[in-house]
C-alpha cells in the first residue's frame, strides 16, 4: 500500500503562496527524493506532509487515510518522523534527554536509548551534556537519533548534509543509508550525488510544484534535465 | 541606632556634611554587627522563598507559552482569600497548633487544585483562542482576566460584609501561635513564620525542580518551552501541555496566596493581587524570561535587596518607599546591563 | 463628532429636563463626567500614539501623565523653583509637557534599546519608580500618599488668550467662572465651561498628533510597527523616530494630566503615576481601537459611561437609582434565591460594580473585536468615518 500521498497540495505563509499543487506519492520501503533550488518549496512539502503548515486546498493520505488538518502530533503519531533542517535539536536538555523525549509513550526508554548509542557511540560519551555545546556533526548526529527512536515508518529528512564537514557527510550518509533499511525516507537534499545515491526515486519541484521526476539509478547528477532545474 | 559610639571620625573630615556621614558609619557599622546582618539574612531568605512562590508560576507559564500572564497577582489573591476561607471554617478557638499546621497543609492542597482548574479552564477557554495573535494580545487579554477576576471577588467579599481594601484578619487569626513567637537560632532569634516561609518555599522549589527535571512531563514542558514545534512533530500534545503548564502555574500561584494569608504585612485582600503581580514580574524579567533556574536566583537576589533595604529603613533612612522602590531600580538596571535576564536565552520574548 | 461633543452639555440639559428624563438621566453621562472622559481621553490617545502606531507598548505612560498633573498642583504652590504660584495655567501646561518631553528622551534612550515584552516592562520599572517617590516623598504633599492639592493660588486655573478676560475663562469643579448671557441667551455652568476650555485643549492636541501621524514622520511609525527591520533596511534610522514618538505623546500625556490637576485642583500617586492609570488608557484603546488615534476617547467615553451607568445616586443617575425609583417595592422585595430579594441581587451585582461588566466586554473586544470600535467602523466604511459619511452625503458612493 502507498505510504504516503500527497495530492494537489496548496500551501500559504500568510498570504504568499508556496506549494502550487504538489502530488507526490512514496511507497512503503522506498528512498524518495526532492531536489529543487532554495525556496522551490522543498521544506514546505515536508512541513505540509507533517500539517505544521497545513494545505489550504489538497489531501495528504498516510496509507489510504485523509490526514489533512489533523494535529501534527498526531501525524508524528501515525509513524512519522522529522529531522529537519538547521537539526533542531534541544540546546537546553542534555543529550540523552534529547533522546527520551523523542521516544513514544509506553516504548521501552533503556532499549531506545541504547540504539541510538549504538548508531552514535559519539552520542554516548556526551550523554549527560547540554546538546547546545556540541560540535554541529554531533548536533546532526543527535537529530538523526532522534528521528531513529520514534519508531517510525516514514522519515523527513531535510538537508541533513548542510554546513557539515566532508567526512561528518559521510558517515551521516551512513547513518541513513542504514535507516533506509527498515525506515521509508522522504528526503530533502542540496548535494545532488548524495541524494542521487541514497534514493531510489526523486521528484523536481520548482515554483511550488513538481515539474519532473525520475529514478535515481538510471540519472546521474550531471543529466540536464535536473541542470535545468538546479543550476542558479 | 544607638550602638556603637562615634569610631569613624578621620573619614568625615573630608566630606562635607560630617554630622550626615558621622550618622552614616555610625548605622554602617551597625548593620554590618553578626547579629543584624544575620537576622536580616533569615529576614532576606524568608522574603525570597515568598517572591520564588509568587514568581514560580509566571515563569513557567511565560518560559513554554510565552505568554505574560498578568492575571497571576489575580490568582495568588485568590489563593489568599480561599485559604483563608478554608482555614476560618476549620479553625475554632480550640484548634491546637499542630491541627492548624495540618489544616493548613490541607488548605494549600485544595488551593492548589481549585486555582489549577481555573488555569485550566482559563487556558482553555480563553488564551488557547490567542496563540496564533502577536503576544501583545494576551498580555491584553490576561489583563482583562484580571479586571473581572478582581472584581467578582470584591462582589463576594462585600457580599459577606468585608472591606475588599482591607486585610482580612480572621484569616490572619488562624495562624498558629508557634509562628509568632521566635525561635531562638544560637546567634540570632527570628520569627517563627520566617522560618516557615523559607521551608515552604524550598519545599516549593525542590518540587518543581523534581517535577521539571525528574518526570516524563517535566522533559515534555522543557522541550515545548524550547521549541513547541519541534516537540509536537515528535508526537507529543504540545497544547495539552500548554493547558497543564496553565493550571500548575495558576496552582503555584494559589498555594503562594494561601502562604501570604498569613503573612501580616501581605495577608489576604483585594489589592494583593496588584501588589504581588508586579514583584513577581521583577523577579521573573531579572531572572531572565521562562527560566526557572533564573527566577530562583533572582528572588534569592530581590528578596536579600528586600531585607537589607527594609533594615536601612527600619534604622537609618526616612523613606518608607527604600524598598520598594530599589526592587524596581535592580529592575530597570538589570535591563540596562542584560536585557535577556541572569539566564535568559537571548531572543525568548523579543518582538 | 466634533459637533456632537460640543453640543453635548445642551443636548443633556435639554434631554434631562424633558418628558423622557429620567431615563435620559439614567443612560446619559453628565457633563462634569464627560470632563474627564476629555481629559482622560487626550492620556488614552498619547498613549495609542505611542503604542498602537510603533506597536511599542508604553507600560510606564503613567509617568507622563504623574508628571503633567504634579507639576502643575506643585507649581501652583510655589514647589518648583522659579515659578510663581499664579504663572498662567497654559504656560504650566506647556512647562509641564516639555519637562515630560525630557523625561521621555531619558527613559526612552535607554528603553528603545530593547523590544516586545522587555521595553513594557522596562517603561513600567520606571513609572513604578517615580510612582514610589512621589508617594513617599514629604517634599510634595503634607500626605504624599494621598497627594497634593491646590493651597497657596489664588488666581484660577484659566484655558484661553491672557490678558482678554473675556476670551480667557477659568476651569475648575469649585473655582471654575460661569458665563451668562452670552449673545443674549447662552448660559454655561462653570462645569460647562470647563468642559468647553478643556475640549478645546484636547481637540488642539488631538489634530497635533493627527497631523504628526498622517505627515511622512507618522508613516515612518507605522513601517515600525509593521516591519521594523525593513524600515531599517529601507534607511531609516529607527531609534530616532521611535524616541521623538515617544517624546511629542509624553507631552501630550502631561498636557492630558495639566488637566485633570487644572479641574480637580488636587492629585494623588494611585490616579497618576500608577500602573493601573495605564492599564485605563490600554483598555481605553483597546475598546475604542488601537493605532486609531481617536479611538482611545471613545473607549474611554465607553468606560466612564458604563461605570456611571451602574453607580449610585448623586453621581449622575444611573441604573440603579433608575430601578429603584421605577420597579416598585414588591418586585424588589421578591426572592429569587435563597433569601436573596432582587433588591440585594442588584445592590451585589451592579452597584458599583461596573469594573466587572467592562472587565468582560474588554475580554470580549479582544477576542473577537481586536481591531476596537472605530477599527471596526473604519474597516467597514474604508477609511476615517468622517470622510466616508462626507463622501456618502455628496453622493460619490
Amino acid at each position: 500500500m502507498t505510504l504516503l500521498e500527497v495530492e494537489d497540495a496548496h500551501t500559504y505563509y500568510g498570504e504568499s503562496h508556496i506549494l502550487e499543487g504538489v502530488s507526490l506519492e512514496v511507497e512503503e520501503g522506498e528512498v524518495v527524493a526532492l531536489v529543487g533550488r532554495n525556496g522551490v518549496g522543498k521544506t514546505t512539502t515536508l512541513r505540509t506532509v507533517l500539517q505544521l503548515t497545513p494545505p489550504r486546498r489538497g489531501t495528504v493520505r498516510l496509507r489510504g487515510e485523509d490526514v489533512t488538518g489533523r494535529e501534527t502530533h498526531e501525524i508524528a503519531d501515525r509513524g512519522v518522523g522529522w529531522i529537519p533542517e538547521e537539526r533542531r535539536i534541544f540546546a537546553q536538555l542534555s543529550v540523552e534527554e534529547n533522546v527520551r523525549v523523542a521516544v513514544p509513550d509506553g516504548r521501552a526508554v533503556g532499549a531506545a536509548l541504547d540504539r541510538a548509542f549504538e548508531t552514535f557511540p559519539d552520542l554516548r560519551d556526551h550523554r549527560s551534556r547540554d546538546a547546545g555545546t556540541l560540535s554541529g556533526g554531533q548536533q546532526q548526529m543527535l537529530a538523526l537519533a532522534r528521528g531513529l527512536v520514534g519508531d517510525n515508518d516514514l522519515l523527513l529528512v531535510d538537508e541533513p548534509s548542510e554546513g557539515l564537514a566532508p567526512l561528518i557527510v559521510e558517515r551521516v550518509a551512513e547513518a541513513l543509508a542504514d535507516a533506509a533499511e527498515d525506515t521509508t525516507l522522504l528526503l530533502v537534499e542540496q548535494n545532488l550525488p548524495l541524494a542521487l545515491d541514497l534514493a531510489d526515486r526523486f521528484y523536481v519541484i520548482d515554483n511550488g510544484s513538481v515539474v519532473d521526476e525520475g529514478d535515481a539509478a538510471e540519472t546521474s547528477a550531471d543529466d540536464e534535465r535536473l541542470r535545468r532545474y538546479l543550476s542558479a | 541606632m544607638t550602638g556603637v559610639a562615634v569610631g569613624a571620625v578621620g573619614l568625615d573630615s573630608a566630606l562635607a556634611d560630617p554630622v550626615v556621614l558621622a550618622g552614616f558609619v555610625d548605622a554602617l557599622a551597625e548593620f554590618l554587627r553578626p547579629r543584624n546582618l544575620a537576622s536580616v539574612f533569615v529576614d532576606g531568605l524568608a522574603k525570597a522563598a515568598l517572591y520564588v512562590m509568587i514568581a514560580g508560576g509566571l515563569t513557567l507559564i511565560f518560559g513554554l507559552m510565552g505568554v505574560l500572564n498578568f492575571a497571576h497577582g489575580s490568582m495568588t489573591m485568590i489563593g489568599a482569600y480561599l485559604g483563608g476561607l478554608l482555614m476560618v471554617l476549620a479553625v475554632g478557638q480550640a484548634t491546637g497548633d499542630a491541627a492548624r499546621l495540618a489544616l493548613f497543609f490541607v488548605a494549600l492542597a485544595v488551593t492548589f487544585a481549585a486555582l489549577a482548574g481555573l488555569g485550566g479552564a482559563i487556558e482553555i477557554g480563553l488564551v488557547r483562542r490567542l496563540y496564533d495573535r502577536p503576544p501583545v494580545y494576551q498580555i491584553l487579554l490576561t489583563f482583562g482576566v484580571t479586571l473581572v477576576l478582581d472584581e467578582l471577588v470584591r462582589i463576594v467579599v462585600l457580599f459577606y460584609g468585608m472591606q475588599p481594601t482591607s486585610d482580612w484578619q480572621a484569616a490572619l487569626a488562624t495562624k498558629p501561635g508557634v509562628l509568632d513567637s521566635s525561635v531562638d537560632l544560637g546567634l540570632v532569634s527570628v520569627p517563627g513564620l520566617d522560618l516557615f516561609e523559607i521551608a515552604i518555599g524550598a519545599l516549593t522549589v525542590a518540587g518543581l525542580w523534581a517535577f521539571l527535571t525528574k518526570t516524563r512531563y517535566g522533559l515534555m514542558i522543557r522541550a515545548g518551552s524550547e521549541d513547541a514545534e519541534m516537540t509536537e512533530a515528535l508526537g507529543i500534545d504540545v497544547r495539552r501541555v500548554f493547558t497543564v503548564v496553565f493550571a500548575l502555574g495558576a496552582g503555584v500561584a494559589g498555594v503562594a496566596g494561601t502562604l501570604l494569608m498569613w503573612d501580616g504585612s501581605w495577608a489576604a485582600s483585594v489589592p494583593l493581587a496588584a501588589d504581588t503581580l508586579l514583584p513577581a514580574f521583577v523577579v521573573v524579567i531579572i531572572g531572565g524570561l521562562g527560566t526557572f533556574r533564573g527566577t530562583v536566583v533572582a528572588a534569592l537576589i530581590v528578596g536579600m535587596a528586600d531585607a537589607v533595604t527594609t533594615w536601612w529603613f527600619v534604622n537609618e533612612i526616612e523613606f518608607s518607599g527604600l524598598p520598594e522602590i530599589t526592587i524596581f531600580l535592580i529592575l530597570v538596571v538589570m535591563l540596562i546591563l542584560r536585557p535577556q535576564g541572569l539566564f535568559g536565552v537571548e531572543e525568548v520574548g523579543g518582538h | 463628532m466634533i459637533a456632537v461633543f460640543a453640543a453635548y452639555p445642551g443636548l443633556y440639559s435639554v434631554l434631562v429636563n424633558s418628558p423622557v428624563g429620567a431615563e435620559m438621566e439614567t443612560v446619559l453621562p453628565q457633563v462634569e463626567t464627560m470632563v474627564a472622559v476629555l481629559y482622560f481621553g487626550l492620556f488614552a490617545m498619547s498613549f495609542d500614539f505611542i503604542s498602537g502606531y510603533t506597536g511599542y507598548l508604553s507600560f510606564g505612560h503613567a509617568a507622563f501623565y504623574g508628571t503633567g498633573a504634579y507639576f502643575v498642583v506643585l507649581a501652583a504652590n510655589g514647589k518648583i523653583p522659579l515659578l510663581g504660584p499664579d504663572t498662567s495655567f497654559v504656560a504650566l501646561l506647556v512647562i509641564g509637557g516639555l519637562i515630560a518631553v525630557g523625561l521621555a528622551v531619558l527613559i526612552g534612550a535607554v528603553s528603545f534599546r530593547l523590544t516586545g515584552v522587555y521595553f513594557a516592562m522596562i517603561t513600567l520599572g520606571f513609572s513604578q519608580v517615580l510612582y514610589v517617590l512621589v508617594r513617599d516623598w514629604g517634599y510634595l504633599a503634607s500626605n504624599p500618599r494621598d497627594g497634593p492639592a491646590v493651597l497657596g493660588r489664588t488666581e484660577p486655573f484659566s484655558i484661553g488668550v491672557p490678558g482678554v478676560d473675556s476670551l480667557d475663562l477659568a476651569i475648575g469643579q469649585l473655582a471654575g467662572e460661569s458665563v451668562e448671557g452670552l449673545l443674549g441667551v447662552l448660559e454655561f455652568t462653570a462645569t460647562e465651561v470647563s468642559y468647553y476650555m478643556i475640549g478645546l485643549v484636547v481637540l488642539a492636541s488631538y489634530f497635533a498628533m493627527q497631523r504628526i501621524i498622517h505627515s511622512p514622520f507618522g508613516k515612518v511609525l507605522i513601517a515600525i510597527r509593521e516591519n521594523e527591520e525593513r524600515a531599517e533596511a529601507i534607511g531609516y534610522n529607527t531609534f530616532w523616530y521611535k524616541l521623538g514618538a515617544f517624546a511629542v505623546s509624553a507631552f501630550f500625556a502631561a498636557v492630558a494630566g495639566g488637566l485633570l490637576a487644572g479641574f480637580r485642583r488636587s492629585v494623588s500617586p494611585d490616579g497618576t503615576f500608577y500602573f493601573l492609570v495605564t492599564g485605563d488608557a490600554l483598555l481605553a484603546s483597546i475598546i475604542g481601537g488601537f493605532g486609531t488615534l481617536a479611538g482611545p476617547l471613545y473607549g474611554w467615553l465607553f468606560d466612564e459611561g458604563v461605570t456611571e451607568f451602574l453607580s449610585k445616586r448623586g453621581e449622575g443617575g444611573g441604573l440603579l437609582p433608575y430601578l429603584r425609583d421605577n420597579l416598585g417595592e414588591g418586585l424588589l422585595s421578591t426572592e429569587v434565591f435563597d433569601g436573596l430579594t432582587v433588591g440585594e441581587a442588584i445592590n451585589t451585582f451592579l452597584n458599583g460594580h461596573a469594573e466587572l461588566y467592562i472587565g468582560v466586554l474588554f475580554v470580549l473586544f479582544v477576542l473577537f473585536v481586536p481591531s476596537g470600535l472605530l477599527g471596526t467602523v473604519r474597516d467597514r466604511v474604508g477609511g476615517p468615518v468622517g470622510e466616508a459619511i462626507a463622501s456618502r452625503l455628496r453622493g460619490e458612493r
